[in-house]
């Protein structure tokens, strides 16, 4: 496991390293992304020059969690660069490759990419979220403060399994599958707004069966202090870190399955 | 454990079978999520019972037109794929069921795809492939300088791999392949792209490869002229079954048994353009002065026939073509291996 850890790392610099390599272009590029999700920040803060709260909450509130969601991402994005790009990679015949080699296919699929421009969504999010502290008052209370790098850990890790799981489907289906990415993406949309604005069922989904709610959302009512409408048991709040090992858990399972779907049909 | 470098070949296959399952395709998004609980389709055997073995040292072409399941066999011996039905042992491995044990012992090369890291230098591929590959420092700088020189490296060492020529990029891929010190490397389509120099250049070193330090080569290829440049053996598939394996002489001599005399003529000799010259040998194409003239190579020995044409016409130039393996091998897929 340490093995496969160091090869990752030295694999995943190797990358990186060519990407600095031009520290101006880089940065530009960095700032470039970061930009453009502001964009999209802008549509929530125009619906509350109409409205003072949404569900109860306030816009600093709003971008607490869009900040922490955009943080989780953007780590998960650009880490798992390699997983989003393994359409490509096995469409190419590069997972074959992999498998020729002595080492974790994982790993090599994992670092097979690395898209250092997408932590402008991680720049992005870390400003929001700095906004959102200094307007807010939260407590910080000990708990808080352990709790809350634990929350971005496990949202980060539960984003990161939603990507492996996307790949893993790729075993099966060689076409590029655009109604997954309404798990994901939509996920990740979802996840930046208060989850009792949505309808049951879709509430459901996003907390029980894909459970960016439960790491994002939940943890953000123990963080911000706020009353929860839906009336979720407490502490609920507090089982991100379980929540996302076993989701990283279920989606690791289901990868090992399609690597034996894969090397039995080759397809 | 593990293997003996003594007598037992190098790769064993006993019936060694592949049957795919196509899916019969459906369009669309919704199509493509019916397609993954819907495993409705036909069956298609694309390996049907293959068995031969490799000897260490070996260097073997393994040929078939497209389709034929030659790289279905290749992804099989590496531990890629696993089989439907039938045995192999591979430097005395089970590929699929030891496919990690396995691949440090095994280097492989697609020519389609390189494994080098497009943004690195050359030599940074390489020295990640060392780590990849678990290869001892002191062994790693042996075997690079070794490859320097077999490969001739040296000019685009430092070169970003996206930069480097189709050829080099080649050149670089093999010395990827051979970091580790495999016991034996499969080549898929090492040529595929080059031009007739690279070619040239490439064969040469694949050749210098396996004679200087004996490292055993399965070739797959399309293009019989590095069958024919590279190897003595050669095993010919179609369809997923296997038609010949044997010496490449042995298949000219089954397969193709006419030679042909091709003779430069003095100006004003009257050779015929075509008809009998006498029994066995024909007279088959003119263009201006030259003649070719068709023989079998059993019933009449080319010394006894340039004799003979020499005493009747006046020749200024003669050389002696065997068939190309090329039009062999289509023969053999048109119309199978009966009587040639």
């Amino acid at each position: 496991m340490t093995r496969e850890t160091a090869l990752w790392r030295r694999l995943i610099g190797a990358r990186a390293r060519g990407q600095v390599a031009y520290p101006v272009s880089f940065l530009l590029q960095l700032f470039s992304t970061s930009l453009l999700f502001f964009v999209e920040l802008a549509v929530v803060a125009l619906m509350f020059r109409q409205v003072d709260r949404l569900g109860g909450w306030r816009l600093a509130e709003v971008a607490f969690l869009y900040g922490l969601s955009a943080v989780a991402i953007g780590v998960a994005l650009c880490l798992g660069s390699g997983l989003v790009a393994f359409p490509d990679q096995i469409r190419q015949g590069g997972f074959d490759q992999v498998l020729t080699r002595p080492a974790s296919a994982f790993v090599q699929v994992l670092a097979a990419d690395l898209r250092l421009d997408r932590l402008g969504r991680v720049l992005n999010g870390l400003i929001v979220f700095g906004y959102a502290l200094v307007v807010l008052d939260v407590e910080w209370t000990a708990g808080r403060l352990l709790y809350l790098p634990v929350v971005v850990v496990s949202a980060a890790v539960v984003f990161g399994a939603l990507f492996v799981l996307e790949a893993t489907l790729c075993f099966w289906t060689t076409q590029g599958l655009e109604v997954v990415n309404a798990f994901t993406f939509g996920g990740a949309t979802l996840s930046q707004y208060p989850l009792h604005l949505f309808d049951g069922w879709l509430r459901r989904l996003f907390l029980f069966a894909i459970p960016v709610g439960l790491v994002i959302y939940a943890p953000s009512l123990y963080l911000l202090d706020k009353h929860d409408p839906l009336g979720l048991p407490g502490w609920l709040r507090f089982t991100a870190p379980l929540v996302s090992a076993l989701f990283a858990a279920v989606a690791g399972s289901l990868w090992r399955v399609g690597v034996r779907h894969y090397r039995s049909t080759g397809s | 454990m593990g293997s003996g470098d003594g007598g037992e070949p190098m790769v064993v296959a006993r019936g060694l079978g592949k049957t795919y399952r196509v899916a019969t395709h459906r369009g669309g998004a919704l199509g493509a999520l019916r397609g993954l609980v819907d495993r409705s389709g036909r069956d298609v055997r694309a390996v049907d019972g293959v068995s031969f073995t490799v000897d260490r040292g070996e260097m073997v072409g393994y040929v078939g037109p497209n389709g034929a399941g030659k790289s279905t066999t290749i992804k099989m011996l590496t531990g890629i794929l696993v089989p439907s039905d039938g045995e192999a042992t591979v430097d005395g491995l089970v590929p699929w069921r030891q496919r990690k044990a396995l691949a440090a012992r095994i280097g492989v090369v697609f020519g389609q795809r390189s494994q080098l890291w497009w943004d690195l230098a050359l030599v940074e591929s390489l020295d990640l492939l060392r780590h990849v590959y678990r290869v001892p420092k002191d062994r790693f700088a042996i075997n690079l300088a070794g490859l320097r020189d077999l490969l001739d490296l040296d000019p685009f060492l430092a070169t970003p791999v996206r930069q480097l020529s189709l050829g080099q990029r080649m050149r670089g891929d093999l010395a990827a392949a051979l970091l580790h010190d495999p016991a034996i490397l499969y080549l898929d389509e090492p040529t595929i792209g080059l031009d007739v120099v690279a070619k040239a250049r490439v064969r040469e070193m694949l050749a210098r490869l396996n004679r200087e330090r004996g490292v055993t080569v399965l070739l797959t290829t399309h293009d019989l002229a590095d069958v024919e440049h590279l190897c003595r053996r050669m095993i010919v598939i179609d369809r997923g079954r296997l038609l010949f394996d044997g010496a490449i002489d042995e298949l000219r001599r089954r397969f193709g048994p006419h030679r042909t005399l091709v003779i430069d003529l003095e100006d004003g000799d009257p050779a015929p353009a075509a008809g009998p010259f006498c029994p066995g040998v024909d007279w088959v194409r003119a263009d201006g002065p030259r003649r070719w003239l068709r023989f079998d190579r059993d019933a009449v020995p080319a010394a006894d026939l340039i004799a003979a044409v020499a005493a009747r016409h006046r020749v200024r130039d003669l050389t002696i073509e065997e068939p190309a393996i090329e039009d062999i091998v289509r023969r053999i897929y048109t119309e199978g291996m009966g009587t040639p």
